[in-house]
């Protein structure tokens, strides 16, 4: 009985050590740690602007939960490697600018739904991702020099991205 | 202890609860007037293991011991009108076990909540502050209905051999026991279901509306996931007690009795968790509702390699559950004609298995996930969801086969259409798995929302549709069946004893692997979206990190138990010596 009890006592620790051992051993360790806002400064270049975006969107924006980098079957969303040129063609079809069409299409993303695609996505500048209106501007910009001439900057299309918000009454 | 009277008994239950409540709340206004101040951020940080970690640790061992309160009532109710129509000693006798091991672990329940209790407002006053502000009236309810739950479980247990001529007026207590049980986990679940996906709150956190807040995403599939998790969870703890009475039994006819006592307990647990994947999958669909981004994160993102770390668990609960059943062929006389389909039934779990741990990705951040593509470099999609619910399902009707051939095992049908039978149950099996195979290939070729809201649903569909009509045919097919020995229960090897405590241990590391899963899914927020954690611990820590606690808390849990269990068999001994004096 005594023997019985002790191998049942090993059998539970056994297993939890092992366990354990899966945990620290065969499973990448990594921490996930809260985003900290960004800061642009006013006047920075473009290509430092879309570098940021791109931070942005790969990170704290965590866009690429949903969006693919290319178009796959299954995706949730639009692939981000075309995204700028199929943006610029909607924002025609919808006769605005490219810029506005991207500030409301990250603001207000339930009025821009692309075709196949369901209304998943929270407004980008409120919880729980809560991008800036700096980090706003860095993300359209680095959308739209996927696939098309970047127009965007800061802290020059502040104006448009204001006024979007203020439209909708977004911000 | 069953010799105290009712009102004793129901007396000492109210008394302890009130002691403990009061204790707490004293001990909560001392502390308060002796700790610093909190932090401006609203934070009180411990030393040495830091709040995060004592808090984890305490709720979890907590919710492992109301789980099991909650749950086992469940079954020994059930068990007790079992036995009380059928005339069944043995049933009532289980019953009664099963009654016994909640009563016992409601003290160690009540004490874990107040040291939550005091813990929580200590180190995390804000948050506290936050939800009695969006909550508080419920919180209040809630020590209420704990009060009459307690009353309603002591009178039950107290008044089990006082009311023997009375079942059926017993057996209904036992179902206002459960409906008090249901009551408290929908309000703890509405307190979870609010931090997760909070609403009836404006942006800024002030209350909107209160029942909107109760009345959250997450509220009732979160209360029926845990409601069937319970179950299954009691059950499992239930077998590991009759595992340990097995192993320390005395005579044979002890043996026998926790032998099917084990059994009965096992298949109870594996049994309800067969629907744990559809209700979970439910639950997952609300959080995908309420917000795309957490869902996602939550399946594919940082916690994507915890699934793998699930399908482990799981996959090695099913082979202890198949190890089990194929053993006890070995007490059924007739048993070892089935013993050629075990190697068959063995290779169909192994590929499940490892279709099932086949990591969607290899890939841990969105950094990773964009220089190695988002699917396993190697095995391509192989380890996306499409092929994983189909390697589960199968997985899960080899279990269900083998569950079948035991209880079949000791039967000859009778009837003049066997072969028929035989053929159904034969087209049966094959059919549901070429239906689900298909349905899984088909599942790679459409967009992800036809296959989570249409597809999976029918593949988990037609699983349970097999399983019913199997169940059906050999209920009519082994109607009147010529018996070819009763089972010998008893004899058992003891290794299969030790698989009964690996299910239980296995669930326990599970629940607080998914537990932290489920809290984790909101990162760095107290209240999704609502109110930030800004203290120095918002973070998800390292999957190894989160193993260790896990394990902490699995051994913890399990030390309590074994207290409970060695108390039970103490006053038994305690009862025995005083009947023969």
């Amino acid at each position: 009985m005594k023997s019985g009890v002790l191998k049942l006592i090993l059998v539970v620790i056994g297993l939890n050590l092992f366990f354990t051992y899966i945990g620290l051993d065969f499973l990448p360790q990594s921490e996930s740690h809260p985003p900290r806002e960004i800061k642009i400064q006013e006047g920075i270049s473009q290509d430092d602007l879309i570098v940021i975006g791109e931070k942005i969107v790969f990170g704290k924006g965590q866009c690429m939960v949903c969006h693919p980098m290319n178009a796959e079957t299954g995706m949730r969303a639009p692939a981000i490697a075309t995204i700028g040129r199929d943006t610029k063609e909607h924002a025609k079809k919808e006769g605005i600018s490219h810029e506005e069409y991207l500030f409301d299409a990250l603001v207000n993303p339930s009025k821009h739904i692309a075709e196949g695609f369901d209304d998943i996505m929270s407004p980008a500048h409120k919880p729980p991702t809560s991008l800036s209106e700096g980090e706003l501007i860095a993300v359209a910009a680095y959308l739209q020099s996927r696939g098309e001439r970047v127009t965007i900057s800061y802290p020059e299309s502040l104006s448009i991205l204001k006024e979007v918000m203020k439209k909708e009454g977004g911000s | 202890m069953a010799e105290k009277s009712i009102k004793q008994g129901v007396i000492k239950g109210i008394i302890k609860l009130t002691v403990i409540l009061g204790a707490s709340f004293v001990l909560l206004f001392m502390f308060r007037k002796m700790l610093p101040a909190p932090t401006e951020d609203g934070y009180r940080l411990l030393p040495v293991i830091g709040s995060r970690v004592w808090v984890w640790i305490v709720a979890q061992l907590h919710l492992n011991f109301a789980a099991f309160v909650l749950g086992v009532p469940i079954f020994a109710v059930t068990m007790e009108f079992l036995g009380w129509r059928r005339s069944d000693e043995r049933l009532d006798r289980i019953a009664y076990d099963f009654t016994k091991l909640f009563t016992l672990a409601y003290t160690l329940t009540a004490l874990l909540g107040a040291v939550l209790m005091v813990s929580l407002p200590l180190l995390y006053p804000k948050f506290i502050d936050h939800m009695m502000k969006i909550l508080g009236p419920t919180w209040w309810v809630y020590i209420l209905v704990m009060y009459g739950e307690v009353f309603v479980c002591y009178y039950y247990f107290y008044s089990w051999k006082r009311m023997k001529d009375r079942k059926g007026i017993h057996v209904l207590i036992g179902v206002l026991l459960n409906v008090m049980g249901i009551l408290m986990l929908l309000i703890t679940s509405s307190w979870v279901g609010y931090m997760t996906t909070p609403g009836g709150v404006s942006e800024t956190g002030e209350l909107v509306n209160r029942w909107q807040a109760i009345k959250t995403y997450m509220w009732i599939p979160l209360s029926l996931h845990r409601l069937v998790a319970n179950v299954v969870f009691g059950a499992g703890i239930a077998a590991a007690y009759a595992a340990f009475r097995f192993i320390t039994a005395r005579s044979d006819d002890e043996r026998a009795y926790y032998d099917w006592m084990g059994y009965t307990s096992a298949m109870i647990a594996i049994g309800f968790s067969l629907i744990l994947p559809g209700i979970g999958y439910l639950l997952g669909v609300e959080i995908y509702a309420f917000n795309e981004q957490m869902g996602i994160q939550l399946m594919g993102g940082f916690f994507a390699w915890l699934w793998v770390m699930q399908a482990i668990l799981i996959g090695a609960i099913l082979f202890a559950v198949n190890y089990y059943l194929w053993i006890s062929l070995n007490k059924m006389p007739g048993g070892q004609r089935y013993f050629k389909y075990v190697k068959f039934l063995f290779v169909v779990i192994f590929l499940g298995y490892a279709v099932w741990l086949t990591p969607h990705s290899v890939a841990l951040s969105l950094e990773e996930a964009r220089r190695i593509g988002s699917y396993h470099p190697a095995l391509g999609k192989l380890g996306v969801m499409a092929s994983k619910n189909t390697a589960v399902i199968i997985s899960y009707l080899a279990t269900f086969i083998s569950f079948a051939i035991f209880r079949m095992s000791n039967k000859e049908p009778v009837v003049s259409w066997v072969k028929t039978g035989q053929l159904i149950r034969i087209l049966l099996i094959v059919g549901s798995s070429v239906a689900v195979l298909g349905l899984g290939v088909y599942s790679y070729m459409v967009p992800s929302v036809t296959r989570v809201k249409v597809l999976s649903p029918i593949q988990f569909g037609v699983f349970f549709l097999c399983i019913v009509a199997l169940y059906l045919l050999d209920s009519r097919m082994y109607k009147g069946a010529r018996i070819i020995g009763e089972p010998k229960w008893g004899k058992m090897p003891e290794r299969s004893q030790y698989a009964l405590i690996a299910i239980t241990v296995t669930f326990t590391w599970l629940m607080g692997m998914m537990g932290y899963m489920r809290a984790g899914g909101r990162q760095y927020w107290h209240v999704y979206g609502i109110m930030k954690d800004t203290s120095p611990e918002a973070y998800l820590p390292s999957h190894g990190t989160a193993s260790v606690i896990v394990t902490i808390v699995t051994v913890l849990f399990f030390l309590l138990v074994a207290f409970i269990f060695w108390s039970i068999m103490k006053l038994e001994r305690f009862s025995e010596q005083r009947r023969a004096g």
